[in-house]
């Protein structure tokens, strides 16, 4: 049997690998670092300025109008909402499948999910016309008689499925930590360091018990967000396939949705780990090309998928009959908004034809280029499904045109700096790399390095 | 002891007060005891140590915290003294209605002014008055607004001129100063009274009594005037009058340029007698439109042709040959000089490019319904030959035998509602010459819409200029003394509108301000004069000079006087609001044409047609002459024909834009006269080629914050050059490549094949009253939603309505419906809970025209309903989508998943910028909405509730249409009927069965609560594809 390639570069020992990767919590960072502190935050301050202007003074703010009554905000939100699931899809899923390769990226992407559902979670928010009365949305006892949820109605399952989703891939993540936590624990040279992530790790020993039920607690909760993976986007894509608007009436939505969905969050891990690579040149040997090329390949596939189902709306369009339906899909790819479909498009489902080669899996300016414009293709395609759709509907007289307002810009741009200061604060206070998991997968202390048989 | 005390008594320091001599003695047992007396805890005690107990400490803790909640007052109870002795007839919280009248240039019909607690906060139609049997105009649910406009003013000013006459600024004064003042230069002789249309039969003897004292010139001047109708009137018959057309007996219409159902005269009442007319099972009359712009009537048209406006004369005259030439009637068969006029005319007309044969056609059928026709013609705003126009019309009206029949002279407009230019010019020719010393304006506004007159010139040579109206104007800045007046919602006044029917109009409201009104002026001003008449005399405020007027002229008659006496008589006349004093059922008495008067035609037939683009000013449905450009309500009032707000627009007709390689909103140098003007294009389907059209009632200067700087002034262009007051002229355009914005409520012009508006043509609908209604077969897996008791539901006629827009204010003034601004209809985001949408059928240069109000469809199966997280909006067991505002968070889904797209947004906080007092005008009835809420039509849900309460009380049961939405109210057309679907009995159940009757996206199985009876044509053929016909490849039926 052919040898395969290793999934960490380099000679390294135990010890090597828990330096490299709590170095970077140990050292002042450079000043790249904190220049890209200060611009992620600035950023996130455009974010509290553009949404507290909204907020404000009313939803009036916003480019949306009669008709299209969503804009910046739905999209957005869809955006980032399918952003996280590369992560848990990586973590979960991939670990299932006892995948060893996703080791060295599972931390950040779980980190990415955590982050991008935080920043997602905002926006539903703060798109409703009263945000101080948005927690009416939950189902809790209260005085108002009778007067309860509507369970029919996909924003409602919308809160459900997002909160769950945020939860279980906040405890899954940190429960992921903990061992890592407690080594930087015990490398802590002051007190309030150990103090800190002392008390993040939960008291871990290392013990075999320990390791025992943290193995077990971290597969059940794999089992538990292996379906949210599946059920968080089609939950999402309810929203819109469960209305009876042209264009959103749909049933491939949950798939496709889906599929989307992690085809933009590998986009993403792509672009925050050549990212990282950069910013720490020593993850270089852990975060390998042949990690970068895996996921390059599932960007691919999912890309294809995508394309697919844009091909397939086309084909039940006009296999339905229905002249509504029809209409909308000739006026997305022909209509005032072709340039945001072909946008869609070419984003999608051709520029990542690319991956093809195996050259281009493996270069990363490439990859770094193909991820940005998957990640500008996946806004697109929310962009398309929520405004060409509610543009044009049943009655002509209704129709209308979406104009965005710099208050729009504002938010889409500084969620990206919200999205941006979080990971970069997480990287230097939590491990990026699992500590734990990388170790096991080195060829360290076995017979001809003959780890993956199985 | 009593020893030792008496010694202690003495040397010791003074307790001052004191219990008992062991206190007075400072004993330090009893000091002790003292202490233990009032020992603050028996705790503090058996626990031993002092300190804060446990016990101690919760006590002191929820001491203190009763303490600082003590802090926390309730809003202190203000008592409110309630009347002590409760105004009569009215009920805290339920309103009142007075019968009153509104005025509006030349229309006046009926109203019920609605009063809540004293203050009026809607004007609806008076259902008994015989000109509008309730039907409103979208003008007269505005006016409600104009009584509370911010910029009224609130008392006399005087105009501090200097020698020039060009300081505008004002002081106030007082009534007594300005009386005196304007008294003594009346005896100064030189009165002009320049006044717009009146047809109060009091004002117009007061006039006449102020007249004897000061020897006052009388002028009748309004922008849009009917002087050529009145004129032409005079020289075909003998007496000038503007005669009643009643389109309810009329056939067969034939209309030149003549927008009877949009602004001409008295459109209200003629949108009733029309649309009773068109019923498709009742003899549906005809209505053929000649026209150079797109009209409200050409919309209606059921068959329209475009022409140039200066060949009116020529399509009427050719017709006048050809009837005589196939008809030969007796009296004109052989007139020699007009059968020579009339042929030259049809030569003429074979070069109009209209279809061949079409006038030989429509003279016949013409013929075939004479006397049951009308042949109407004329503009609101003059043509160059437009006298020549009307002698045409009214020839072919005496051929038809329509006089007298559908043109009803003696229930006409009498010459008191007549005013023309002329007057003006005569005015403005007086002034010049220095004969007029004093002018006083009132009902009119020439300083904004004469401004191309050389008025305002003029008028700087009078000595005195005294002005009556409500605001410091165009007019009221050229005037020494500005005497507010009163809205006439605070006054007194009465209007014959046509003879024979009186209507009074009641103040229902203090007056707001120091105001006063026009009449009390003229009878204060009056009794100083020389010699007043014992009416005068006698009247010490002009409610009493009325009374005195209704006395004698009205009550006098012996009809009157048998049963009541004047009193009664008064209260009743209150009551019902009106008083039909003639008989009008009579006979007329016959007239006839006279053929001399044929001269006016042949006076214009060599005037060369110029070969250049004519403009031709229009009046707005909206706007209308302008006088009431400061109610928002009207401003952000779409055009029911173009359907933009906030602007004027020269209309160019969609070849002419090719041609010119114009753009909706390009702006464009017009070039009109000497006079140039910059203005924004709209490319007016329909439209002649070679026409360009724009509105007047824009660009006012000084009207008040919301009408100033809306569009630009047309009556600029009016020349009075030849002849006085001429809107049509010949005009160019060139480009300034520059874009503006014209802010259109409609997104799409053509309903793109989809079924929306079913149309049918007569021959069709007999044959099959559904016909091209495309009928889905819905299968559903729920059973029906229950609705044991009441199901609300609405039929709207789409044959009937007009689309003249009154439901539309009606629903604002009913519902609080806020607007928006320019700014935001451009964004989309306009309030309106019913909206007209409007179709063009067929090419853009000759398109079929359809209206459809779309509400609430109030869906069985709302789409609405089940996305809303909340339940903010819900299903009634009554059938209504009920909207719950306080519980709404706007998360605007239910707007997303509304197929018709009814519902409205709360963007902003739109009630805040309401300036006092506007918000009186809100009806307490309905919640006003705050910011990030949805809201749409309720079906009028608070008159739901109101009439079921009203029945209960009173134990009857809910009769059919004793429920009325506001829409359907104020409906001059009837279109709209609504009520319980749960009983057989009722109309709207019988009209929901009808077969022509059908859901709008009944596909979608939604169910509407609102069902569309189709529109029928009385033509031949519709024009454009119906829209079944592409939906379905003509299948018939699928599921």
């Amino acid at each position: 049997m052919m040898k395969r390639a290793p999934l960490i570069w380099g000679t390294k020992n135990y010890a090597d690998i828990t330096n490299d990767i709590c170095e970077l919590l140990e050292k002042v960072p450079g000043w790249k670092y904190f220049a890209g502190l200060l611009g992620a935050k600035t950023l996130f301050l455009v974010y509290i300025l553009a949404q507290g202007v909204i907020v404000a003074y009313g939803m009036g703010m916003m480019g949306i109008s009669h008709p299209v009554m969503w804009g910046t905000d739905i999209i957005t939100f869809v955006f980032w909402i399918g952003i996280g699931h590369a992560g848990t899809l990586i973590s979960a899923i991939l670990y299932l499948f006892r995948q060893k390769w996703r080791t060295s990226i599972a931390r950040t992407a779980e980190a990415m999910t955590v982050f991008a559902v935080m920043v997602a979670g905002t926006f539903p928010v703060l798109h409703v016309g009263r945000p101080w009365l948005a927690y009416w949305l939950l189902p809790y006892p209260n005085q108002r008689g009778p007067l309860w949820v509507n369970f029919r109605s996909p924003l409602l399952w919308d809160v459900f499925a997002v909160s769950t989703y945020a939860t279980v891939s906040a405890v899954f993540w940190f429960i992921g930590m903990v061992p890592d936590l407690a080594t930087i624990r015990d490398r802590a040279t002051t007190v309030w360091r150990r103090r800190i992530y002392g008390a993040l790790s939960l008291g871990w020993r290392g013990t075999a018990r320990d390791w025992s039920h943290y193995e077990i607690v971290y597969m059940l909760l794999a089992g538990l967000s292996t379906p949210l993976v599946l059920s968080v986007h089609s939950i999402v894509s309810f929203d819109f396939a469960v209305s009876s608007l042209p264009g959103w009436h749909t049933t491939i939505f949950p798939p496709y949705f889906v599929a989307g969905a992690i085809f933009s969050g590998f986009g993403m891990v792509v672009t925050l780990m050549t990212m990282v690579r950069i910013l720490v040149p020593k993850f270089k040997d852990y975060i390998t090309l042949d990690h970068m090329e895996a996921m390059n390949k599932i960007i691919m596939a999912t890309g294809l998928m995508v394309g697919y189902a844009y091909g397939s709306e086309f084909f039940i369009a006009w296999y339905s009959g229905s002249p509504y339906e029809g209409f909308v899909f000739m006026n997305r790819a022909f209509g005032p908004y072709w340039w945001a479909y072909w946008i869609m498009v070419s984003c999608n489902v051709f520029i990542p034809q690319l991956f093809w080669f195996k050259a281009a899996r493996r270069s990363i300016p490439v990859m770094f280029v193909i991820s940005i414009f998957v990640n500008i293709g996946m806004w697109f395609e929310r962009f398309v499904i929520v405004v060409t759709s509610l543009h044009r509907d049943f009655l002509p007289s209704n129709w209308g045109m979406w104009h965005p307002t710099i208050w729009d810009l504002g938010a889409i741009a500084g969620s990206f700096g919200m999205f941006l200061f979080l990971f970069l604060i997480y990287i230097r206070v939590l491990p990026a790399i699992s500590i734990a998991e990388v170790k096991p997968v080195l060829e360290v202390g076995r017979e001809g390095g003959n780890h993956d048989k199985h | 002891m009593t020893k030792d005390n008496s010694n202690q008594l003495d040397e010791q320091a003074p307790v001052k007060y004191w219990l008992s001599l062991d206190q007075w003695r400072k004993d330090p047992e009893f000091n002790k005891l003292v202490e233990k007396e009032f020992m603050s805890s028996p705790l503090q005690e058996e626990e031993g140590k002092g300190g804060w107990a446990r016990r101690e400490f919760l006590k002191l803790m929820g001491a203190s915290i009763a303490m600082t909640s003590f802090g926390c007052v309730r809003r202190p109870a203000q008592m409110i003294v309630p009347y002590a002795k409760k105004p009569q007839d009215m009920v805290l919280g339920l309103p009142n209605y007075y019968a009153s009248s509104f005025m509006d240039g030349h229309e006046g019909f009926g109203t019920l002014v609605v009063a809540r607690e004293g203050r009026p906060i809607k004007i609806e139609g008076n259902a008994e008055h015989p000109l509008n049997r309730g039907g409103m105009s979208a003008r007269a649910h505005a006016h409600i607004l104009s009584l509370y406009d911010p910029e009224r003013l609130t008392g006399p000013k005087r105009n501090l001129m200097n020698a020039k006459k060009s300081n505008h600024e004002t002081v106030s004064v007082s009534y007594e100063s300005l009386d005196k003042e304007i008294v003594e230069q009346l005896k100064r002789g030189g009165v002009a009274l320049l006044l717009g249309p009146n047809t109060s039969p009091s004002t117009q003897t007061l006039l006449s009594d102020f007249s004897t004292s000061y020897g006052v010139k009388t002028y009748h001047w309004s922008p849009l005037t009917y002087e050529d109708i009145s004129n032409s009137q005079k020289y075909c018959y003998g007496r000038e009058l503007l005669p009643q057309w009643n389109f309810s007996k009329a056939k067969y219409i034939i209309s030149v340029n003549c927008d009877f159902l949009g602004v001409h005269v008295s459109p209200t009442a003629n949108a009733r007698a029309f649309a009773a007319r068109r019923k498709p099972d009742q003899g549906m009359n005809k209505l053929i439109v000649f026209e150079s712009l797109m009209s409200l009537t050409g919309t209606n048209a059921d068959e329209r042709f475009r022409i140039k406006p200066q060949d009116e004369l020529t399509v009427l005259m050719a017709l006048v040959h050809e009837l005589l030439t196939f008809a030969k009637p007796a009296r004109y068969a052989n007139e020699g000089a007009l059968l020579k006029l009339a042929s030259h005319f049809a030569q003429k007309a074979s070069s109009l490019g209209l279809p061949k044969g079409l006038l030989s056609h429509l003279a016949q059928e013409l013929w075939s319904a004479r006397g049951n026709s009308l042949v109407v013609t004329g503009g609101s705003i003059k043509t160059e030959n437009s006298l020549a126009a009307q002698v045409a019309a009214n020839l072919l009206n005496s051929i038809l035998e329509n006089d007298g029949v559908t043109v009803e002279y003696e229930k006409a407009s009498t010459s008191r509602n007549l005013t023309s230019h002329t007057d003006l010019q005569n005015l403005i020719d007086e002034l010049n010459k220095n004969q007029i010393k004093t002018v006083i304006i009132h009902n009119c506004n020439p300083g904004y819409a004469a401004s191309n007159s050389g008025f305002i010139e003029a008028l700087k040579k009078a000595e005195m200029v005294v002005y009556s109206g409500d605001r410091m104007d165009e007019t009221g800045v050229q005037s020494d003394y500005v005497v507010p007046d009163h809205h006439p919602l605070e006054n007194w006044d009465d209007s014959e509108a046509i003879s024979g029917v009186v209507t009074l109009q009641q103040p229902t409201i203090e007056p707001l301000y120091q105001t006063r009104s026009f009449q009390d002026s003229v009878l204060v001003w009056s009794k100083a004069g020389k010699n007043p008449s014992s009416r005068v005399k006698d009247a010490t405020t002009w409610y009493d000079y009325l009374r005195a007027v209704w006395k004698a002229r009205f009550f006098s008659q012996p009809a009157m006087m048998k049963k009541l006496d004047f009193e009664d008589f008064w209260v009743e006349v209150l009551h019902q609001g009106f008083l039909e004093t003639k008989n009008t059922s009579k006979a007329q008495p016959s007239r006839s044409f006279n053929l001399s008067s044929l001269k006016y035609i042949t006076e214009v037939v060599n005037a060369v047609a110029t070969g250049s683009s004519q403009l031709l000013l229009y009046p707005t449905v909206g706007l209308r002459d302008g006088s009431l450009a400061n109610v928002s309500w009207l401003q952000e009032f779409p055009d029911p024909v173009t359907k933009i707000c906030w602007d004027n627009y020269l209309t160019v007709s969609p070849q002419d834009a090719v041609s010119a390689q114009l753009k909706e909103g390009d702006l464009v140098q017009l070039k009109a006269g000497e006079k140039n003007l910059e203005v924004p294009v709209h490319i007016q389907p329909g439209q002649a080629d070679g026409v360009f059209g724009l509105a007047v009632g824009y660009g006012r200067t000084r009207a008040g914050k919301v009408a100033n700087g809306v569009g630009k002034n047309a009556y600029d262009l009016m020349s009075w050059k030849k002849n006085s007051g001429v809107g049509s002229m010949a005009a160019q355009i060139s480009k300034t490549g520059r874009c503006y914005d014209l802010a259109c409520v409609q997104g799409h012009h053509s309903m793109e094949g989809r079924q929306i508006v079913v149309e049918a043509t007569l021959a069709q609908y007999q044959k099959d009253p559904g016909a091209n209604i495309h009928r889905h077969k819905m299968m559903t897996m729920w059973s029906e939603l229950p609705y044991p008791n009441n199901k609300w539901g609405m039929v709207i006629d789409l044959n009937s309505c007009t689309g003249c827009g009154a439901c539309v204010v009606a629903c604002q003034s009913e519902n609080n419906v806020p607007t928006v601004g320019k700014k935001y209809v451009l964004a989309g985001r306009e309030m309106h809970w019913i909206r007209i949408d409007r179709y063009y059928v067929g090419s853009p240069a000759d398109p079929a025209v359809v209206h459809q109000p779309i509400v609430c469809m109030h869906c069985d199966n709302a789409p609405c309903e089940a996305v809303c997280p909340v339940m903010a909006t819900v299903h009634s067991d009554e059938g209504t989508n009920d909207m719950i505002y306080n519980r709404c968070v706007g998360t605007r889904y239910c707007s997303n998943n509304c197929p018709y797209k009814v519902r409205r947004f709360n963007w902003f906080n739109f009630v805040k910028p309401v300036e006092k007092p506007l918000n009186y005008a809100m009806n307490p009835e309905v919640t006003v909405r705050a910011r990030g809420v949805m809201e749409k039509c309720t079906f009028c849900i608070h008159r739901i509730r109101s009439a079921k309460s009203q029945a209960k009380t009173q134990e009857k049961p809910l009769k059919d249409g004793d429920i009325k939405t506001a829409c359907q109210q104020s409906c001059p057309a009837d279109a709209i009927m609504f009520g319980d679907l749960n009983n057989p009995e009722s109309q709207v159940r019988k009209l929901f069965d009808e077969k022509n009757s059908y859901a709008l996206l009944e596909e979608l199985n939604t169910k509407p609560a609102v069902r569309y009876r189709s529109k029928i044509r009385n033509a031949n053929e519709l024009k454009g594809e119906q829209g079944h016909s592409t939906h379905s490849s003509g299948e018939g039926q699928h599921s």
